[in-house]
């Protein structure tokens, strides 16, 4: 029993290292093992997000994607320059650039902070990335030479997502939401007057605010509220809006103006069956209300319909745009960093514009804003609202001229064409197989067949799209075709998909993005929408 | 703290850092690599067999490669040693597209492109189950997708006549889009339209 202790005690004194060991490990060894477990535990590959910035300009707004690395957000630098300018020459070496600017030169080192412009160094926060080919600078950019090279007003509210730059005027905008019996009262008081337009999506209701930019004093209100708990501005697709979320699921939403659109009111109610039977609680009516819509009986889930402020009457034929891909799914992208999904979003939102101007058409958005939305759902927003037509926008690889356009109707992957009528000889054990005849339509279809009812309805509506754009100058234009598309295929509707080229890696996307084209693009859809109509739609 | 409880405690962290880092890998060989490395050894070894027949018959096969700028798919004549089974020659057929064309046409199948399984049904339907390599030479698009599909579906029919269509698996799973475009939910027959007739 005595031993022992005695030659512990020896041990411990005459071993230095574990002298060192008892002097240092105890203090050290359990935080540093905990911080390099969790280190390895937690540490993770760094991601790039997709988050957009919006360029603002008297003309109409940009979009340009957000790389970020780290907690610093970076910009692509020459889609910055031929958005503003035009860019004179480039002299690229591995790791500086040389780029000439109108008069003056800017030259950039990778991984420098200093930036040389008209022989004059200025310094930025971050230094300037060069990532896969791309350069990068960090959106300090933008107050520090983009002033100079735009030699026009820029407006930056440094956090933000957005810049106004030229004879710009955005509006703004507070938000107060007060309690009314079974319900909430958000009031919206604009800077100006704003045209709003109702949509509900993903049970959300969506407030579009036109063309009209806005610089929020606040990104978004949180309300601590049993009916309403945010309302958020977000312009991310180049469309602002504002996205109001109810607490749950199940209330009416009824929005109006008042003060000639300077002012919106909406109030959130529970539905009559909630409240009890008593009463039926009538919409509120503010003093002179500009214009009223029809109320909204609870967030939908998928479909983001909108209301065109047209006097009553009988209902309007409604018309689904489909912007292909979103949220997580950015799609294609081009070598100056254009994501198709946001590509596609502007060219949606510009039909949708043209659409709703002409006064005769309701739109339905298969997805509103920057979200994820399946197949299935895309179809839902169509079938749901009775679309007379469904028009699904991508952009892709059409070989190497650009622009250039191929219209598509859906193809089953089990259907061909018998070989006598096509005029091609069969390949060797492949037998046709025909579509059987059909007397009349059935009363039920299967799900993934719903398409196939409406084959030849959708080849037509896909020939006056493609006619309509063989009339745009400049512009290749391919016969209308058919492929298996997964979107098409429960759209219970004529249905085409709009595939534009070129976005690919290996080329800018300067023709896909270049506004004028894009205007004529949506005016075309309207002008072929308007002629298959002509034509009769055979359910 | 006794000498053992500190030496028990070292241990301990030791595990704890180790069993982290092993938590990592595996998440990343899950959420990331295909397979593990042993069966991708062994179906690169069924390729290789399929690649290279002892006993076959050579024989001048059609293979279709896309043209983007057409459109269409272009036939391309090429001789191929048959391996004895229709699955194996499935392979052959994937893999001599994957190659790439010998006269310049369009090759948007990548080359890594590799068919994990073939599976023949008694209704004439080839389940091909390919690699998720087949990805990552193209441009996502409709036209692209629906040119790589109709491309492999041709030429497999054409060449091998027992299979009358064919259903595409990723990985082993069937997936929704090849892309986000193309429907890969049922399977499909031949379409001959989309071959560019001779001039």
């Amino acid at each position: 029993m005595s031993g022992a202790p005695i030659l512990r005690h020896k041990s411990d004194e005459t071993t230095p290292t574990r002298s060192l060991w008892r002097a240092s490990g105890s203090r050290f060894l359990l935080p540093a093992a905990l911080m390099l477990g969790l280190a390895v535990f937690f540490w993770s590959t760094p991601q790039l997000r997709s988050d957009n910035f919006i360029f603002y300009f008297p003309s109409g707004c940009h979009i340009v994607p957000i790389v970020s690395m780290g907690n610093i957000r970076y910009l692509p630098l020459m889609q910055i320059l031929n958005m503003v300018g035009k860019v004179g020459g480039i002299q690229e070496k591995k790791n500086s650039i040389r780029i000439w600017f109108g008069n003056t030169q800017i030259e950039l080192k990778s991984n420098d902070p200093k930036i040389t412009y008209a022989k004059e160094p200025y310094d930025l926060p971050q230094p300037v990335r060069l990532s896969e080919g791309q350069w990068l600078v960090p959106v300090e950019f933008l107050t520090t030479i983009l002033p100079r090279l735009t030699h026009q007003p820029v407006e930056y509210q440094e956090g933000t997502s957005r810049i106004f730059i030229g004879d710009v005027k955005p509006a703004s905008f507070t938000a107060r939401l007060d309690p009314i019996p079974n319900g909430a009262r958000l009031t919206v008081q604009f800077t100006d007057k704003v045209a709003v337009r109702t949509a509900s999506s993903n049970g959300k209701w969506i407030m579009f605010l036109g063309d009209r930019p806005m610089e929020p004093l606040e990104p978004s209100y949180r309300f601590h509220n049993p009916y309403l708990s945010e309302l958020q501005y977000d312009d991310q697709d180049g469309v602002p809006k504002l996205v109001i979320s109810p607490t749950s699921g199940g209330l009416n939403f009824y929005p109006m103006q008042a003060e000639g659109g300077k002012i919106l009111l909406a109030d959130v109610l529970k539905p009559p069956s909630l409240v009890g039977q008593a009463a039926q609680p009538a919409p509120p009516t503010p003093a002179a209300p500009a214009t009223t819509h029809p109320p909204s009986a609870g967030p939908t889930p998928q479909a983001a319909e909108e209301s065109p402020a047209a006097p009553l009457g009988p209902p309007l034929p409604v018309v689904t745009l489909d912007a292909g891909h979103g949220g997580a799914d950015n799609g294609g992208h081009s070598r100056d960093g254009v994501l198709e999904k946001d590509l596609v979003s502007q060219y949606v939102a510009r039909v949708r514009a043209a659409l709703l101007a002409t006064n005769k058409y309701r739109v339905v958005l298969s997805r509103a804003g920057d979200v994820s939305a399946s197949s299935e759902q895309r179809a839902l927003a169509a079938n749901l609202s009775g679309a007379i037509c469904f028009l699904s926008i991508h952009a892709g690889d059409l070989g190497p001229t650009s622009p250039r356009i191929t219209v598509y109707s859906y193809q089953p992957s089990a259907a061909v064409l018998p070989a006598a009528a096509t005029g091609t000889e069969l390949p060797t054990g492949a037998p046709p197989v025909a579509p059987p005849p059909v007397d009349k339509p059935p009363i039920f279809v299967p799900w993934e067949q719903t398409q196939e009812m409406w084959l030849e309805q959708s080849a037509q509506f896909a020939q006056a799209v493609q006619q309509q754009f063989a009339l745009l100058n400049g512009v290749e234009v391919e016969p209308p075709t058919t492929a298996p598309i997964r979107t098409l295929r429960n759209v219970n509707a004529p249905a085409v998909a709009i595939e534009l080229g070129r976005l690919a890696t290996d080329e800018d996307a300067t023709a896909l993005t270049n506004p004028v084209f894009q205007q004529q693009v949506a005016g075309a859809i309207v002008e072929a929408l308007a002629a298959f109509q002509k034509g009769g739609v055979k359910p | 703290m006794t000498v053992r409880a500190r030496i028990f405690l070292a241990f301990l962290l030791i595990c704890l850092a180790a069993g982290a880092l092993y938590l990592r890998s595996l998440s990343k060989r899950v959420l990331v690599e295909p397979a593990p490395h042993a069966e991708e050894a062994a179906r690169a070894k069924l390729s290789q067999i399929a690649l290279q027949p002892n006993n076959g018959t050579t024989q001048l096969a059609t293979l279709y490669f896309p043209s983007l700028n057409e459109g269409k798919i272009l036939p391309e004549s090429r001789s191929i040693t048959w391996a004895q089974t229709d699955s194996d020659r499935v392979r052959q057929v994937v893999l001599a597209l994957a190659e790439g064309s010998h006269q310049g046409y369009g090759h948007l199948l990548s080359a890594s492109t590799s068919v994990r399984a073939v599976f023949l049904a008694s209704d004439g339907t080839a389940y091909v189950d390919l690699s998720n390599d087949i990805l990552s030479d193209f441009e996502p698009g409709i036209q692209t997708e629906t040119l790589i599909i109709y491309s492999l579906v041709n030429s497999i029919t054409t060449n091998i006549p027992s299979v009358k269509r064919v259903q595409f698996l990723i990985q082993g799973q069937q997936v929704e889009t090849l892309d986000g475009h193309a429907d890969l939910t049922a399977a499909f027959t031949p379409d001959p339209t989309r071959v560019k007739s001779a001039p």
